[in-house]
């Protein structure tokens, strides 16, 4: 079982990097659009030269955004955007018609071109973090293994919720309104403009039940080791369980809407 | 005259195309004041731990949102819609439909499309200059208003250059959405007061990148703290990149050759 999924992932991947290769020049431009992290750190690093500000000092906003940077190029998707343009084309039916489902296609493809994008990401924010001086980082093995776990997580949060909104696309025809729409949210709810440190207190208490914070800013908080175990552990179970419930809700919606599904010129 | 009948035409047969699909106009005008909201909310969030970014207020940095968005908004409105189907046309040869018109090729090209959801942005960014104003108790007084008036007019003819240049580039180098992405990505520097960045980025902003000249400027206007050294540069400025623009365009349609032949 396992190895005829590894064998399964082996191939799509392969097929996939080949893609992503095609279009290495498109998967640069779209790394711009993180662009907007380092403006917000120049900003917060022009409040913080005049000293903390909320716990937060030059160098952990330097920490934050570059860890947050790697985060998110992580955890960047597209799928939603595939699936609108496969279901409104019609595309999807020779998809539904193979032996596995069209996701598994979708996340080996998101995985390829990870590889790509932390080939050039992570030198840069190494390099950053290397210069600047007083970077504290927690790696000692277990802090690095809920790192990794809060990675994972953060990964299946961000990839299913927004693939969520791309199944809208089975009833509505305007769904890039709510996928562009839904990652603006995301992109300041997650902590990516600012750490959720700096929002007002009443709106940190409702965030951290919701699935954004998780999708960034915690495994910055686990790398940068400000939690304490138990708000870790207790984050990591909010965390998970949000991607289950994710995982679930994925599941259950694609079955309702296959079966509205009737291709486009069928 | 003439022009100006052209364009009234243009208008109103965008508007007709639009209403035929009221649902996408639905959809991009919430999505337009969606991210006027969210622009508003990354610039707010440093208020609450700071009463002043770059020698701004809150209700001062608050006019440099309201631009930003006005601007955005144009920008959908009116740029990108046309400077798309420029580099359509360019890439599969249908550009030779625009100019054996008899009319004016920058024209058509430019101002042919509209895309209303734009005017969304725009209502946004005038609601938050009212809420910046009525935060600060302020009115601008008639020569705020004029000096503001020449200061948009500027910033409004550099964004229109900047897209001509990069429509005119597309000749060239026929994949530009690369530019327009640069664009954007630039273009978010805009949101905050230059004054906020770091001496070396403040000068390439100011100098190099005419971002300064967008919003902090105009916004200066409007609070009655600009000086008549930068209304003059500003007008300058514009009148220089309209022209460089425009030649920029003549030379790339003469070196246009079909895309079959």
């Amino acid at each position: 079982m396992v190895t005829w999924w590894l064998r399964k992932y082996i191939a799509l991947g392969k097929a996939g990097w080949a893609l992503i290769m095609e279009y290495r020049a498109q998967v640069m431009i779209w790394m711009m659009s993180s662009f907007l992290m380092v403006i917000m750190l120049l900003v917060w690093l022009s409040i913080s030269s005049e000293g903390e500000v909320n716990g937060y000092s030059t160098t952990d906003f330097i920490t934050y955004f570059m860890v947050g940077w790697i985060v998110r190029n992580l955890t960047a998707v597209w799928a939603s955007w595939e699936l609108d343009f496969n279901i409104r084309e019609g595309r999807l039916s020779p998809m539904l018609l193979r032996p596995i489902h069209p996701i598994h296609n979708d996340v080996a493809i998101h995985w390829v071109e990870k590889l790509l994008r932390l080939g050039i990401v992570v030198p840069i924010a190494a390099l950053v973090l290397f210069v600047t001086p007083g970077v504290r980082l927690d790696f000692s093995p277990l802090n690095a293994l809920a790192f990794l776990i809060s990675l994972i997580g953060a990964w299946v949060i961000t990839f299913l919720s927004d693939y969520l909104v791309g199944i809208l696309a089975f009833w509505i025809t305007q769904v890039g309104a709510f996928i562009n729409g839904f990652f603006g949210i995301r992109l300041v709810l997650s902590g990516a403009i600012a750490p959720i440190a700096m929002f007002p207190l009443a709106i940190q208490d409702i965030l951290r039940w919701s699935p954004f914070p998780y999708m960034l800013n915690f495994s910055v908080d686990v790398a940068m080791g400000r939690l304490t175990p138990e708000a870790l552990l207790a984050g990591l179970i909010i965390q998970w369980g949000w991607a289950v419930f994710f995982i679930l809700a994925t599941w259950a919606f694609w079955k309702v809407a296959v079966r509205s599904y009737s291709a486009v010129g069928a | 005259m003439r022009y100006l009948r052209l364009l009234g035409l243009f208008l109103k047969a965008n508007l007709l195309a639009e209403l035929e699909y009221r649902a996408n106009f639905a959809a991009q005008s919430a999505l337009g004041v969606l991210w006027a909201g969210l622009t508003f909310v990354s610039v707010a969030v440093f208020f609450t731990q700071t009463d002043a970014l770059g020698g701004w207020t809150y209700g001062q940095a608050l006019i440099i949102v309201a631009l930003f968005t006005m601007i955005s908004g144009m920008t959908r409105f009116i740029l990108e819609p046309n400077v798309i189907k420029v580099v359509e046309m360019v890439r599969t040869g249908t550009m030779d439909f625009v100019l054996t018109k008899p009319a004016n090729s920058q024209f058509l090209a430019t101002l042919r499309h509209a895309q209303y959801a734009g005017l969304a942005d725009i209502a946004a960014g005038g609601v938050i200059m009212i809420f910046a104003m009525s935060q600060m108790q302020y009115s601008p007084d008639p020569a705020a208003l004029i000096q503001f008036g020449i200061m948009l007019t500027s910033a409004l003819v550099i964004t229109y250059s900047i897209w001509l240049v990069m429509a005119a580039l597309s000749f060239w180098f026929v994949k530009i959405e690369s530019l327009s992405e640069l664009f954007y990505a630039l273009f978010d520097t805009a949101r905050f007061p230059v004054t906020t960045y770091p001496g070396l980025v403040r000068l390439l902003l100011t100098f190099v990148l005419p971002v300064a000249f967008m919003t902090t400027f105009p916004a200066q206007a409007v609070l009655g703290l600009l000086d008549f050294a930068t209304l003059l540069a500003s007008v300058g400025l514009a009148t220089v990149l309209i022209l460089f623009s425009a030649w920029l365009w003549q030379r790339a349609v003469l070196s246009y050759s079909s895309a079959s032949s």
